[in-house]
């Protein structure tokens, strides 16, 4: 799922500056599995809002409302209030969101609460931690189910680089040699030969060498649409 | 989607989520005839509203002082507290607020206009009471006749006083009259005036419900005899302080209920040797278990397995009675049957006999009237409709429907007033008796996580001083003995409710929970029957997608607002306080302390609650500084409490932070288990050294 994080507060009141109206929206997608864009987090800013207006002096106008998830339009007919009377819409949901919603809403400014981080897992109650970073050309099958292009700082698909250090990256002491992971990983599979060949430079087309990347499912384009093509 | 989920869509239309609670029902509530909000009125209790409780108690129940000393409390047989430690002491406290409030305390629902059919009730005990009460509030004119000179049927004329003052029994009397019920006592129909009469005279329906007045007789040698009591009877003089002929040595036939009382009433009447003797094993014996252990704490005799053939005459006087052994009692369908073994008599000695086998019917009030009886002399009736053979002629109570307690008799009448209602409007009688399900057992592993709490005892006057008396037999709960005991309600059905359209199926229900209730399949599953209902998981759903079916989270902001306004702000600060109520006194929630300046006290059954949100809309709502009064960790009537509200303030504190405001305006204390003593100068405290907003 897609991990994101609130911005800053002051960088949030400074995006709102220009608008006296404004509209918290939740999404209730991944943000807020991940605890940062739901209902409550809305609610929440959404005080917050109101309080840092009341406190400054702002003409302010704050409210707030959820929708099942901001990158499908047809979720939109539940929202309770119109986002199209608001001045600005701070959106709750992942950049996907923020992006769909302008594109649904072109007269209204959509603007990001959140900073949308990396595709992540839950690895504790509370903690989310990255595992894919969308390359569009999975290596998964001969790295051992660990992500070298997400997980190594260089992304490289031919590893350990000169800079493992006692099993952790010269990037930072910190983090995991994600290559020593594979390495280990791998031969507790038994599959070391996977780690012995030399894998030929990555596809960078299917990344974002090639602009926008989509996706259609023939099967279920409409029926309306095929007719009109044909 | 599956049966029975909720949607946000179908709770925007509720008035309040808390309509939700009859979705299902507590075992409690299900269980009791009258099907009383019990879980409600126990809440009220809990919180010091105690003209809520009473009202809500009497909603439904028109005896509910009557009830509150000598109910069979099925409530509590039922109770799910019973899986976990012991079940909640729900007829004393009952008894302790009823009789608190008395008659004035309680709301009268008077009908707006009271200018309906004139209905004619036969017999002023419960059933007739209720049915009259019922019919006075739907703007019916009822009369209640009554033989008797006091109204009240047998709770008046034959429960002995020391199970129920009769001062007592007048508070639901006077209640139930003020409703516009009008009472007609000294006058016995069948006798006075007829079935026929009445009708004649413009009642246009009669609902009988005479009871079973009279005690079954057993026809043997020597029971003609003037010491040999029917119990109901002798129980009837005893209530009217009527002088009886009581011998030195008594043997009370029978093993029920009516037989313990009049064995206990000879004791105090001063007979020297009081013996019981029935059928049953003590196993078998229809008595309650509390009632045997009574009447053997007052030195009641129990003469086991043996039945009477001869009353043993000597001279006139009664010298004892011959009784033979019983060899079974019930037959293998579990019918009443009693085989006996003739070869096996004793004689015991005694100069008075009280027969309490059973009692009957006193059918004199078809006297005079077309009423028909079947060939065994029962009202024929027609259970559904509780029409008698008549037009407009209603039976209810126990002259219809098998031997019970005043509560099921309160049910009946209850019924018979619908029925009444359906008659006269013209309508057929049709009622549905159907009742929402009911909620499951709480399973053992989630019984284990419920904090166990000791039920109140009730004080007991000791044997040696309540035998000489016919005063009460034990006392009333003390108001810090209710509050605590009604705090052990484990509130079951008012718990979380997910809607489904919301729930992202993230696993904080899960995580959150101290009781491990929630399952996430689909989306969030927290079955109501295991529910807790401390609202942990309520404050922590970022969907905003669990809502309460026993409170409605919308309605804080608008008491923090009431609060506030009603604090004095003399030039000080504008606080609003949180405080954990599982400890308050009852004048702490009515309001009814010493004030701290500028303090706005909101008081919780558990902060386990209070959101986030919550707490940031306590300053949004004008306060300056915002206090959590929680309770020292373990204190809490849920377990983890006050750890994740700790959390809960210090996420609060950085949100306020980041506007600009000084975190320390938000504080938390832990101290909400310590009395008023201590709760008070902490307040007074943090009004004086929190930072100014």
């Amino acid at each position: 799922m897609i991990v994101a994080e609130r911005k800053p507060f002051d960088e949030i009141l400074e995006m709102l500056a220009p608008y006296k109206r404004v509209l918290v929206l939740a999404c209730g997608g991944c943000v807020t599995v991940c605890l940062t864009g739901g209902e409550k987090q809305a609610d929440e800013l959404a005080s917050q809002l109101r309080l840092a207006a009341r406190q400054k002096g702002m003409d302010l106008t704050v409210e707030s409302d959820s929708i099942t998830r901001q990158c499908d339009r047809e979720f939109i007919e539940d929202l309770k209030t119109d986002p199209g009377q608001y001045d600005a819409v701070l959106s709750m949901a992942c950049g996907v969101g923020v992006g769909f919603m302008s594109e649904l809403y072109p007269e209204t400014p959509f603007l990001p609460a959140l900073n949308t981080t990396f595709y992540g897992a839950n690895t504790a109650p509370g903690a989310w931690a990255e595992y894919c970073r969308g390359c569009g050309d999975c290596v998964l099958a001969w790295t051992g189910g660990i992500c070298p292009v997400a997980r190594c700082s260089k992304s490289l698909i031919n590893g350990t680089c000169g800079g493992t250090n006692d099993g952790k990256c010269e990037v930072d002491s910190e983090m995991d040699c994600a290559w020593l992971l594979i390495y280990k990983r791998l031969k507790e599979l038994g599959r070391l030969d996977e780690y012995r060949k030399i894998r030929p430079p990555r596809d960078h087309r299917t990344d974002r060498g090639r602009g926008v990347r989509r996706l259609v499912h023939e099967e279920m384009v409409e029926l309306e649409e095929e007719e009109s093509k044909a | 989607m599956r049966d029975g989920d909720l949607t946000s869509r179908d709770v925007a239309t509720l008035p309040s989520t808390c309509e939700l609670m009859e979705r299902e029902w507590a075992p409690c509530r299900h269980a009791c005839p009258v099907h009383a909000d019990v879980r409600g009125y126990i809440e009220a209790i809990a919180q010091g509203r105690w003209r809520d409780a009473t009202d809500l108690i009497r909603d439904n129940l028109p005896f509910a002082v009557v009830c509150g000393r000598i109910c069979h409390h099925p409530c509590e047989a039922n109770c799910r507290r019973r899986d976990v430690d012991e079940a909640l002491a729900i007829r004393e406290l009952k008894r302790f607020v009823v009789e608190l409030q008395g008659a004035e305390g309680a709301t009268v629902h008077k009908a707006a206009s009271q200018d309906k059919a004139r209905v004619a009730v036969v017999g002023a005990g419960p059933a007739g009471m209720s049915a009259a009460l019922d019919l006075a509030k739907m703007g019916y004119r009822p009369t209640v006749f009554e033989k008797f000179p006091v109204a009240g049927g047998i709770p008046a004329t034959a429960v002995p006083k020391y199970r129920l003052p009769r001062e007592a029994l007048q508070i639901d009397i006077d209640w139930i009259c003020a409703h516009g019920v009008e009472l007609a006592t000294g006058l016995e129909i069948g006798k006075d005036k007829t079935i026929d009469d009445l009708l004649a005279e413009g009642f246009e329906a009669v609902v009988v419900a005479a009871g079973l007045a009279k005690s079954r007789l057993l026809p043997m040698p020597g029971a003609d005899h003037q010491r040999v009591y029917p119990a109901l009877e002798f129980l009837t003089d005893v209530s009217f302080d009527h002088p009886v002929d009581l011998g030195q040595d008594v043997l009370v036939v029978g093993g029920g209920n009516v037989a313990v009382d009049a064995a206990r009433s000879a004791v105090r009447l001063g007979a020297g040797r009081v013996r019981m003797m029935c059928l049953e094993t003590p196993e078998e014996m229809p008595a309650y278990e509390w009632e045997q252990q009574e009447a053997q704490e007052e030195g009641i005799e129990f003469i086991h397995r043996r039945g009477p053939i001869e009353i043993l005459l000597r001279q006139g006087q009664i010298v004892g009675v011959k009784a033979r052994a019983v060899t079974r009692v019930f037959d293998e369908n579990e019918r009443f049957d009693p085989q006996y073994d003739d070869s096996d008599v004793i004689e015991l000695a005694c100069d008075t006999v009280i027969m309490a086998i059973g009692q009957a019917a006193d059918m004199g009030f078809v006297e005079g009237s077309s009423l028909k009886q079947d060939d065994r002399g029962r009202l024929v009736y027609d259970a559904a409709t509780q029409q008698a053979s008549l037009p407009g002629v209603f039976a209810c109570g126990e002259i219809v429907t098998p031997p019970g307690s005043a509560v099921e008799a309160c049910a009946s009448g209850q019924r018979a007033a619908v029925a009444v209602d359906l008659f006269l409007r013209g309508q057929e009688i049709r009622i549905d008796d159907s009742l929402p399900p009911e909620i499951d057992c709480i399973a053992e592993g989630t019984a284990e996580k419920v904090i166990n709490v000791s039920r109140e005892p009730v004080e007991a006057v000791p044997p040696q001083t309540r035998l000489k008396t016919f005063g009460p037999i034990d006392k009333t709960l003390a108001q810090e003995a209710a509050l605590r005991e009604s705090r052990r309600c484990m509130n079951c059905g008012a718990g979380a409710e997910v809607l489904v359209d919301k729930c992202a199926a993230c696993l904080t229900c899960l995580r959150v929970c101290p009781f491990d209730i929630p399952k996430v399949t689909d989306v969030a599953r927290i079955d109501s029957s295991l529910c807790q209902a401390c609202g942990m998981c309520i404050a922590e759903c970022p969907a905003g997608a669990i809502i309460a079916r026993g409170w409605d989270a919308r309605g804080l902001p608008a008491r923090i607002g009431a609060a506030l306004a009603s604090a004095a702000s003399d030039g000080h600060a504008k606080i609003v306080a949180f405080i954990c109520g599982h400890h308050a006194s009852a004048a702490d929630w009515r309001g009814e302390r010493e004030p701290v300046a500028g303090v706005a006290e909101v008081y919780l059954p558990s902060v386990a609650r209070l959101s986030v949100s919550d707490l940031l809309a306590a300053f949004e709502k004008g306060a300056d500084r915002v206090l959590v009064v929680a309770c020292h960790e373990g204190a809490d009537r849920y377990p983890q409490a006050t750890r994740r509200i700790s959390r809960r303030v210090d996420q609060a504190r950085q949100l306020l932070a980041e506007v600009g405001l000084d975190p320390d305006c938000l504080r938390m204390l832990e101290l909400a288990d310590e009395n008023r003593e201590a709760v008070h100068p902490a307040l007074v405290a943090a009004a004086g050294t929190l930072p100014a907003g």
